[in-house]
């Protein structure tokens, strides 16, 4: 049996086909050298994905390869973009195991439809925003909480394509943590400077973000 | 590492419901499978994801059936989808606000606006703050209420679990996974936990239980590092090092929504009768929300199953 459960694929293969007008990709930026069990079972579960629909593939780079990393905008390996001709930057730093994997499939419907399930108020104010806005958002597998943060995160890089939104697994990326001092998710940086906490709708999760700018 | 669905929303673009569930709990989503099977249009609100706070339960060891034991995150998603297959559509929004003045009801959520012509509050309760110094400073900066996200943060250090109770008892020994020590700290002279939890707390080396103490300040500079704490007795305050704290000292009601409209009891719980109609027509609490004597899921999807029921027979005598 793979990693995703014969049911659940079932499931995703009828929710990708309703929902994967175009194509997307997942852009896989993995270690090579130092190939981890944690590397490993990502790559497992992205092929699992791809395989599911004709509309998703997977292109596998390497992590050393710094002028592709650049030229992605990505600052952190192992990462997951998600891609398609859709704009915006939908992202993932480490593996969106446990809870956060309903988010890579959320990422994955959205950059396949023109799907933007945010308040039309919380839309007309992220168009207004004209300064490049990065967020991240530290979570870790057993947090409830943390997908609504980075959904939140990726539908607003949908909606103004300025904003980058990406998952950072806290526990893999321990160090990146200390630094922003993580101690509970989920925990949003924005700019790699200021951040906030918790889980929070649309429109209070966008004040706070202008307030982390601030 | 898992990878498993835990939502599966389907979404009929639908603006008006015949029942409206705020909260998919164990209490919510039982009342949806009893209005699916009625054939009643349900809708369920939920801000966090579906199967409430068991989800942040690594195992339930007293709900009938599961001899060995359910992981919560499991029972919540098999709520779930027992509730979406009688019909019931889970939206993962929060609700915002409630018109109840006149029907049908609105309800305001982070995406949008609907109406229903029968409300089941399900919402639950947070946690309660203890209300000392240092607790919003260092909340999310060292304090946390939630073992399941948090406890990799601290591998290998000190912690303290404030409340003897079922709920502290149990993360207490999720957290000895983890943590090098945890002093839980207990305001009672006794644990209230049940006799099992306070045997296997016993038996583990890595925890030990300070009873007829309180937690009177958090301390630190950016991050928690210590915690001051009260010997009741005596009147002797002592500072122990800790870099986390899990604060399981009891639960305050999610009432936000309705606590200007509804009767509430002095604690802020909604108040019920025994068919679980609150203080205005079409309007039921099911749940942990509610005055009840016991706060569990066997509980709460009794709950659910009588809300359930009643909102049908509410909407069948309307017609
Ligand atoms: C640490 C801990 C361990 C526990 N262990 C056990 C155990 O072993 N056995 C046992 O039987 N019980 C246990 N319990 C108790 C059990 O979890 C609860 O009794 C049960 O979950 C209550 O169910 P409920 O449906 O009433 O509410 P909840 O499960 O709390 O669900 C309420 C839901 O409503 C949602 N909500 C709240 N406000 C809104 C809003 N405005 N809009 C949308 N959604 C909203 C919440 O996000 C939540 O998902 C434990 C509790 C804790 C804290």
């Amino acid at each position: 049996m793979g990693l995703i459960s014969e049911e659940d694929r079932k499931y995703l293969k009828e929710e990708f086909k309703n929902n994967l007008k175009r194509e997307v990709k997942l852009l896989y930026f993995q270690q090579e050298e130092s190939a981890s069990e944690y590397s490993e079972q990502t790559k497992e579960l992205l092929e699992e994905l791809a395989s599911l629909s004709n509309n998703l593939s997977l292109e596998l780079e390497s992590c050393d390869n710094a002028e592709k990393m650049k030229s992605e905008e990505l600052t952190l390996c192992p990462s997951i973009k998600v891609k398609s001709e859709r704009k915006g930057f939908v992202n993932f730093y480490g593996v969106p195991a446990g809870h956060e994997f309903i988010s890579l499939v959320e990422a994955i419907k959205d950059m396949g439809s023109d799907n933007l399930s945010l308040p039309d108020e919380v839309i007309k104010d992220l168009k207004e925003i004209k300064e490049r806005i990065d967020i991240k958002v530290f979570i870790t597998h057993g947090c409830p909480y943390c997908p609504g943060a980075v959904r939140n995160a990726h539908q607003f890089s949908l909606a103004n394509e300025k904003i980058k939104g990406s998952m950072v697994d806290a526990n893999y990326f321990g160090e990146l943590s200390m630094k922003h001092r993580v101690s509970s998710v989920p925990h949003i940086i924005i700019n790699d400077r200021n951040g906030f906490m918790g889980n929070l709708p649309p429109s209070l999760f966008l004040d706070k973000v202008k307030e982390a700018l601030k | 590492m898992d990878f498993s669905i835990q939502k599966k929303e389907k979404d009929s673009g639908r603006k008006h419901f015949a029942a409206a569930i705020i909260g998919s709990g164990p209490a919510g989503l039982t009342a949806a499978i009893y209005l699916g099977r009625s054939k009643v249009e349900t809708v369920v609100f939920e801000k966090v994801i579906p199967g409430g706070y068991v989800v942040n339960v690594e195992k339930i060891e007293n709900y009938p059936g599961f001899v060995e034991g359910i992981a919560g995150e499991q029972l919540g998603k098999l709520y779930a989808k027992h509730a979406e297959k009688f019909g019931a559509e889970i939206k993962c929004e929060e609700v915002t606000k409630l018109e109840l003045n006149e029907t049908p009801f609105r309800i305001l959520t982070s995406l949008g606006s609907y109406t229903s012509d029968s409300i089941i509050l399900a919402t639950g309760t947070s946690n309660r703050k203890l209300g000392i110094p240092g607790e919003e400073e260092f909340t999310h900066k060292g304090i946390s209420f939630c073992a399941t996200c948090d406890a990799p943060f601290f591998e290998g250090e000190n912690v303290i679990v404030v409340g003897a109770g079922n709920s502290g008892a149990q993360e207490s020994l999720y957290l000895s996974r983890f943590a090098k020590h945890i002093t839980i700290v207990e305001l009672l002279e006794f644990p209230t936990a049940e006799p099992i939890l306070i045997d296997r707390l016993n038996e583990n080396e890595r925890i030990d239980l300070l009873t007829s103490h309180s937690v009177t300040s958090f301390n630190g500079d950016k991050l928690l590092s210590s915690v001051d704490i009260k010997d009741i007795k005596s009147g002797e305050i002592k500072n122990i090092k800790v870099k986390g704290a899990f604060i399981y000292a009891g639960e305050v009601p999610n009432n936000d929504l309705v606590k200007d409209a509804l009767k509430l009891d002095d604690k802020g719980f909604i108040v019920t009768d025994e068919r679980l109609r609150t203080s205005i027509g079409g309007v039921f609490a099911a749940g942990d929300v509610r005055n009840t004597p016991l706060r569990q899921v066997a509980t709460s999807v009794g709950d659910g199953a009588i809300a359930g029921h009643e909102a049908y027979r509410f909407l069948e005598e309307r017609k």
